[in-house]
């Protein structure tokens, strides 16, 4: 065995680490709230309580937060960033289950309007093809645990590009 | 100068180190600090949280260091800003389709070396990214 052939990883024997942001911010203005609010939901986040959010932590997503963690600070809030590990096994499988189904639902409705595009005339399935792209790259930013829907959202929207969907021979007559 | 940055850069830090040693400080010095207590006092901080050179107002450090320093009529900075804000924030506020792939480059690079290996090789991609646009403007259009 080569050095870099990696065996399959193993089942994690104990939680991993995660960045929680403990934050507050005033009721009002409303803006500031719903503008971080926003931006949590865009990373994926899990919501553990109210005002309390996390994270599988490595490089990223801890910048992502301290940065989130900044603007509440702008904003007139304040916001504590700590890097934890879950008590048990058990409990950091329901943290991540419950944001693979998230992002699973979310696989889902993209599927779904993949194969209702499939027989659009050729210019309408091409502008929906190029936004269902861009809406995968959005849920897969914030896929921290992919679920099998993944694949099968992926499949359905290259499904929707000609060179895909035509059989080669009548796409190139001989 | 001294200037001090989070270790393990990435493309706004990398970004913001060639736009200050082109534009701002040609004998800028850096350093990569692990925690915000690590920064000289002669050094000035970017790119780090509670520093002025930061994010603010939802920009990124490279837009903050452009308005500090009075670069942002530069229209070939401005867009290598747009590019510089997708990479590193991906909110869709700019057009920017060269950021996805300037990100996963940035990614790949600090895998395999050091902030100084990243910075050798970044400096002269933001040169090129730089008289690219440069040109585009000029030009009005893409150039060959």
């Amino acid at each position: 065995m080569t050095d870099d052939e990696q065996p399959p990883p193993a089942p994690p024997v104990s939680p991993g680490q995660w960045v929680l942001l403990s934050y507050r911010l005033p009721r009002e203005p409303s803006t500031p709230r719903i503008t971080v609010w926003r931006k949590l939901k865009r990373l994926g986040v899990a919501q553990i309580s109210d005002g309390l959010i996390a994270l599988p932590a490595d490089a990223r997503t801890r910048e992502q937060l301290e940065w989130i963690a900044e603007e509440v600070t702008d904003f007139g809030g304040t916001a504590t960033l700590w890097i934890a590990q879950p008590a048990a096994l058990a409990e950091e499988r329901k943290l991540a289950q419950a944001m693979a189904d998230a992002r699973s639902a979310e696989y889902e409705q993209v599927r779904a309007q993949a194969e209702q595009a499939r027989h659009q005339p050729d210019d309408e399935r091409q502008r929906t093809l190029r936004r269902l792209r861009a809406e995968l790259r959005r849920i897969n930013r914030r896929d921290y645990f992919p679920p099998p829907q993944r694949r099968t959202a992926e499949a359905a929207v290259a499904a929707l590009h000609p060179a895909n969907t035509t059989p080669a021979s009548e796409e190139h007559p001989a | 100068m001294k200037w001090a940055t989070r270790a393990g850069i990435h493309i706004d830090r990398a970004a913001c180190a060639w736009l200050i040693r082109r534009f701002v400080d040609t004998d800028a010095e850096f350093v990569f600090v692990t925690d915000p207590a690590a920064v000289p006092a002669d050094a000035t901080p970017f790119d780090m949280r509670g520093v002025e050179l930061g994010h603010h107002h939802g920009d990124c450090s490279f837009e903050t260091i452009l308005r500090r320093y009075d670069l942002t009529a530069d229209p070939a900075l401005k867009r290598i800003a747009e590019i510089v804000h997708e990479a590193d924030l991906d909110d869709e506020r700019f057009d920017a389709p060269e950021a996805p792939g300037l990100d996963v480059v940035l990614r790949g690079l600090s895998m395999i070396g050091d902030d100084e290996h990243t910075m050798a090789v970044t400096n002269p991609v933001f040169d090129g990214l730089y008289e690219y646009y440069r040109r585009a403007t000029l030009l009005g259009r893409e150039p060959a």
